[in-house]
């Protein structure tokens, strides 16, 4: 009882502290969400040597160029430390230059269930619902997590692909990175996509021109290596060894990756700063004041026989409880406003990111520097006599 | 019990230079005076209480409780000295607002490792005794000036101080209110407690053992 008057008397500091706290973590959690939306892709990219054919074609993502044939994926598979070549077709969802633009495109991913998937890092996605289309289903989906709530889509809702209904059989977790916004069917379902969407590609077939059989509609390959390859040197070995392929060595395209995000990356370490001293000096701005202000009660507990050390163990003390309230208090309010904001502006799209890191560090970080805040202001408050702090708080 | 001997204590002027406030005030009480500081405002009176009490370093001088020469202690032993030995009684109450009129008792029980049920029933002996006793979980902006008074009397006396140091006790107190905090402070006298009181009243003299006058730096005999 005692306990709560004592924290009701603080009232204003723990809103105060709150406060700061709240921007600490909402700002914290926006950038840990584009923190893991660019680990995740550095994570994919690094799983997987991704080919393309050469040139340009409709494919994008990891697997943009040209059309890379069934003869090549099986020239693939030969070369020393190979372990499995999985044809893939990527495709834009909307092929609008709008949507190009984004940075958070939409995507169809044909995958060819026929062989296991080569990417070490995503040997099998994880799934919120129902289940992974299996070899031989057909007009099928399964959507990322991010995908399904901009459109409203459950398992068993169906959606229309270029005048195709499919069924959505599963839903993926939220992975906070680009599968978020996938569509994921068949790879048959998906070259037939790719030949709705692509006109020249139809006249190109309708023409009998050259000798084309649907196992040749590949955008591109994830291919896997052998356990200790290294897999720049997998991936060389396949430039010198196959034409007519566009090779990324993962570790090329990681550093590639990171440099295209690396203004965000900047931008991020900057708001984290931002974060750290706007909110902890907004913290320990209240919390000094907080103790400066009843400088008059410490003369007086000091003319009551309290010790420089009792009177610090009370602070600390205090400080500890008003900051841990303070601080769950704000942490409350910024998942709050995450969560709203995410709900009603965002929407399908995921701004925050709160991981029990950052908010067992926030909290931690309000607990420190609030107690050092405190230790601060009383080391200060009782250097002066009893006498002094009496008058100075009268 | 106290005695004090040459104190001196400067303060130093906005320009810097230092106003000499007590030039070597010589001050013995035994257990059982009631010793009555008067003087004009700003003659150092407060001061005088404050040193006496270790709220306030000197700048020069003696001041012993019993055979202890106390003046010189380091902080800690000094705060642990106000603690056993000393209760203070303020002009303006000092009591804090964030608790209740017993926990303000109380707290004089806290720093000298006096608390629990013998402090609490004493602490409501005390209140009893200056009539509050229905007003001990009230706060001290619930409380008129004289309860307040009375409240702070009682958590001056908790411990049983040997000394007591009364600030104008009356100095916001009706005529009533300022009667009552006076008895009881010649009733700690009669009880064997050393007893200095700073006044403007003059009704505080009765009763007195000695009466000085603050001039100069200087007690004089009044």
């Amino acid at each position: 009882m005692k306990s709560l008057r004592i924290l009701r008397g603080y009232l204003f500091t723990i809103v105060g502290i709150a406060i700061g706290v709240a921007g600490l973590v909402a700002l914290g959690a926006m950038s840990e969400r584009i923190v893991r939306f660019i680990e995740g892709g550095d994570r994919f990219v690094l799983g997987q040597i991704s080919v393309a054919g050469r040139g340009m074609g409709m494919g994008t993502g990891f697997t943009a160029g040209g059309m890379l044939p069934a003869a090549t994926i099986r020239a693939i598979a030969e070369v020393p430390g190979v372990s499995g070549v999985q044809g893939q077709v990527m495709l834009p969802l909307d092929p609008s230059t709008s949507q190009f633009m984004t940075l958070t495109q939409e995507l169809i991913l044909g995958v060819d269930l026929s062989v296991p998937s080569p990417n070490r890092h995503y040997r099998t996605l994880p799934l919120r619902a129902g289940r992974f289309f299996r070899e031989g289903d057909r007009r099928v989906a399964v959507i990322g997590a991010s995908f399904a709530t901009s459109r409203g889509l459950d398992v068993g809702s169906h959606l229309a692909l270029d005048d195709e209904s499919f069924e959505v059989v599963g839903i993926l977790e939220r992975m906070l990175t680009a599968p978020d916004r996938f569509v994921m069917v068949p790879i048959a379902d998906a070259r037939a996509q790719w030949v709705a969407k692509d006109r020249l590609l139809r006249t190109v077939l309708a023409s009998g021109a050259v000798p084309l059989t649907a196992a040749d509609l590949n955008t591109g390959a994830a291919v896997g290596w052998q356990d200790g390859e290294d897999p720049d040197q997998v991936a060389l070995r396949i430039r010198e060894r196959v034409p007519g392929v566009n090779v990324q060595l993962p570790s090329e395209l990681s550093r590639l990756l990171r440099s295209s995000t690396a203004f965000f990356s900047a931008l991020l370490a900057g708001i984290g700063v931002l974060a750290f001293v706007i909110g902890g000096l907004s913290l320990a701005n209240t919390m000094a004041a907080a103790v400066f202000e009843r400088i008059r009660d410490f003369g007086v507990k000091r003319a009551l026989g309290a010790t420089d050390l009792q009177l610090g163990r009370e602070v600390l003390a205090e400080s500890l409880a008003v900051t841990l309230v303070g601080g769950l208090a704000g942490i409350g309010l910024a998942l709050g406003l995450g969560w709203g904001i995410d709900a009603t502006v965002a929407r399908a799209q995921q701004l925050f990111h709160f991981s029990p890191r950052l908010l067992g560090g926030a909290l931690g970080f309000s607990i420190l520097l609030g107690a050092a805040a405190a230790a601060y202001a009383t080391a200060r408050v009782i250097s002066v006599s009893p006498a002094e702090a009496i008058r100075r708080g009268a | 019990m106290l005695r004090a001997t040459g104190l001196v204590k400067s303060y130093r002027s906005r320009s810097g230079a230092p106003i000499r406030v007590l030039a070597g005030v010589d001050l013995t009480v035994k257990g059982g005076d009631l010793v009555v500081v008067t003087g004009p405002s700003g003659s150092g009176k407060s001061t005088l209480l404050n040193v006496l009490g270790l709220l306030e370093d000197d700048d020069g001088g003696e001041i012993w409780f019993e055979d202890a020469r106390v003046s010189s202690l380091g902080r800690a032993a000094k705060s642990r000295v106000r603690g056993r030995y000393v209760g203070f009684l303020f002009q303006s109450f000092l009591l804090l607002p964030s608790l209740t009129a017993l926990e303000n008792v109380l707290l004089a029980a806290r720093y000298v490792g006096r608390s629990g049920a013998p402090a609490r029933r004493r602490a409501m002996e005390l209140l009893e005794e200056v009539g509050v006793t229905d007003r001990v979980d009230h706060f001290p902006a619930q409380l008129s000036g004289g309860e307040q008074q009375r409240v702070a009397f009682c958590r001056a006396v908790l411990n049983d101080p040997p000394l007591l140091l009364a600030d104008e006790p009356t100095g916001n107190l009706d005529d009533a209110n300022g009667a009552v905090i006076l008895g009881a402070l010649r009733g700690r006298a009669r009880a064997g407690a050393a007893v200095v009181v700073v006044s403007h009243r003059p009704e505080a003299a009765t009763g007195a053992s000695a009466l000085y006058r603050l001039r100069g730096g200087v007690l004089e005999t009044s």
